[in-house]
């Protein structure tokens, strides 16, 4: 896959980062050189596995549907949180 | 002209106890993010453990809609960055759902059914919740990780009416497996539209637009009346392509139109892969065996109440329609009466009187106890039909629920007595001597006339049929 200035302004609108301008060639350097390492997973066939294929034994643990109540942890999220009030977390305004 | 397309995508939240991955309660908390953990709060180093009971109801889903339940499906991640979910990705499933190609059929207007293919159904864990004021956002995240089920139906509908048809026999379906309270002013059963024009004769399909979140089945219904007409007049006018293509638009209650959430260069970009935090779903035989196991759904029932209840089909339909009106009318039922009797004091009677109180059945100040026997005792000959609706008004604005106490204090009693009628009969003929004449010399239609003397002299109370009967006997 080819990096280029296209592909990095996508990646930074998917990622909500912003390159500096200095960094941008280093930036496309760099992923470019990552991206070709991952290239190589391409040499595996894979033709013949399906989509829910996994090198894992077993199926993922299930819990039965009873509620436990842990009032201890939101309190101490929300205190660690850059801002919240009233029990909210609080972010700057979103718009649609 | 065209040929509307319509598909549908609807969220549903799964009734559990619990949320899809952590043990947090789903029930409804007092007070913002106390039903978090580390885990739906997206701590680092906090591990999903997928609810099993989730997993139950999503299968007995696709066993009520003839599906094909996968025994081996997969989580996979849906990126994407939105204060609600902390994650910065949605746990979903896109590869292999628990459940696809499945079907479910509408009740046309005139008897007919029309089939509608249901693509997949798949789990995935709900976002939380934001409340936006100027400058900020404020966010909630006792909802995130809620378990949903969402359904994606084939492109099968052909106009608004099909749309809602469709939504409404989910709606029930779902109800009847009693997997979600499919409230939809509440949010626990959400609708996304996919509607697209193409002309008719056309084999591909024209471009699909998607409405997101309507609450309601009317808004439904004017959503995709709008969208269409905003597509046709688009595609007359010329401007097909520049005016329709590929995106999210919401439904603006308000002034009644759809309006575009993102720009056409922003379209999403999902980037799913399966999540390596979660190994494939993978269901027991013994658990297909268990889901298998589901209520009488609303097709099973309709076809039941025709063939082994002898009641109309439309009338079979409105009952089955709604779980708790299906159910209010077997138990009417085991007060042994007659079924069409039922429906009549079910579906006129009571739900005439409730509509008007402004009730649902679930409302009813009436059982279906009390209704039945009510309705036994016009099969009795105790009181008339028209006693009956006296008694039903009376219990509609009383507590009491003493029928036969409230017979006696309305004075309903209906006389059946042939010696009480007969001395009421001869008191009319005495006074009539000259219609008593004319009728014997022929004036048939005088007997109606019989008939309305006695029943005014016992004011009301008298058995019509008894009436009839020994009127005919005395007048010869």
């Amino acid at each position: 896959m080819h990096i280029d200035l296209t592909v990095l302004e996508k990646l930074e609108k998917l990622s909500h980062l912003r390159i500096a301008e200095s960094k941008r060639e280093e930036v496309i350097r760099q992923l470019s050189e990552i991206v070709s390492y991952v290239e190589n997973l391409s040499e595996l066939d894979t033709t013949h596995l399906d989509a829910s294929f996994s090198t894992l034994e077993g199926g993922t643990p299930m819990r039965e549907d009873i509620p436990v109540s842990d009032t201890t942890a939101a309190p101490s999220i929300l205190s660690h949180a850059p801002m919240s009030m009233d029990g909210f977390f609080v972010v700057p305004a979103i718009i649609e | 002209m065209f040929e509307i397309v319509i598909g549908l995508e609807v969220h549903v939240q799964l009734n559990t106890k619990t949320k899809i991955f952590c043990s947090c309660p789903t029930s409804f908390a007092h007070e913002q993010n106390t039903n978090t953990c580390p885990t739906c709060l997206a701590l680092p180093g906090a591990l999903p453990v997928l609810n099993i009971e989730a997993v139950r109801k999503a299968m007995s889903f696709g066993y009520a809609v003839n599906a094909t339940v996968n025994q081996r499906s997969i989580f996979n991640r849906k990126s994407y960055f939105y204060p609600d979910s902390p994650k910065a990705y949605q746990i979903s499933q896109f590869d292999v759902p628990i459940v696809e190609h499945g079907e479910l059929f509408l009740d046309l207007e005139d008897d007919t059914t029309k089939r509608v293919g249901i693509t997949r159904a798949h789990l995935e864990a709900d976002a939380g919740k934001s409340i936006h004021e100027g400058a900020i956002s404020k966010v909630d995240l006792n909802r995130a990780d809620t378990p949903l089920l969402e359904i994606v139906s084939d492109p099968d509908m052909r106009s608004a009416d099909e749309a809602v048809l469709y939504l409404k026999k989910l709606h029930s379906i779902v109800r009847y497996l009693d997997i979600s309270d499919a409230n939809m002013q509440e949010g626990s059963f959400r609708c996304d539209v996919n509607v697209s024009i193409r002309p008719k004769g056309q084999q591909e399909f024209g471009t699909r637009v998607e409405i997101k979140n309507i609450n309601s089945f009317k808004f439904v219904k004017a959503a995709i009346q709008y969208e269409v007409q905003r597509q046709i007049e688009a595609y007359e006018d010329g401007y097909y392509e520049q005016e329709v293509y590929q995106e999210t638009r919401l439904w603006d209650v308000a002034k009644g139109v759809t309006k575009s959430m993102r720009g056409k260069e922003d379209s999403a970009d999902y980037r799913y892969f399966p999540d390596p935090d979660l190994r494939p779903v993978l269901v027991t035989d013994e658990m297909m065996e268990e889901a298998k196991k589901i209520p009488e759904l609303p097709d099973a029932k309709v076809a039941r109440y025709v063939d082994k209840l002898g009641i109309k089909h439309y009338d079979a339909v409105v009952i089955c329609a709604q779980k708790e009106m299906a159910y209010y009318f077997e138990a009417m039922l085991e007060s042994n009466i007659a079924p069409k009797t039922a429906v009549t004091w079910l579906t006129s009677e009571l739900l005439g009187r409730l509509n008007k109180a402004g009730h649902d059945i679930t409302e009813s100040p009436v059982d279906a106890k009390t209704l039945g026997t009510l309705v036994s005792k016009i099969e009795d000959n105790t009181i008339s039909g028209k006693g009956a609706k006296d008694v039903l008004d009376y219990m509609m604005e009383s507590d009491s629920r003493d029928i036969d106490a409230i017979i006696d204090e309305l004075g309903l009693a209906q006389v059946s007595d042939d010696s009480a009628i007969l001395a009421i009969i001869d008191d009319v003929i005495a006074r009539n001597q000259d219609k008593v004449a004319e009728y014997k010399s022929g004036k048939d239609k005088l007997f109606g006339f019989f008939v309305g003397q006695t029943m005014k002299a016992s004011k009301g109370s008298a058995n019509p049929a008894k009436v009839n009967e020994l009127l005919k006997e005395r007048l010869g």
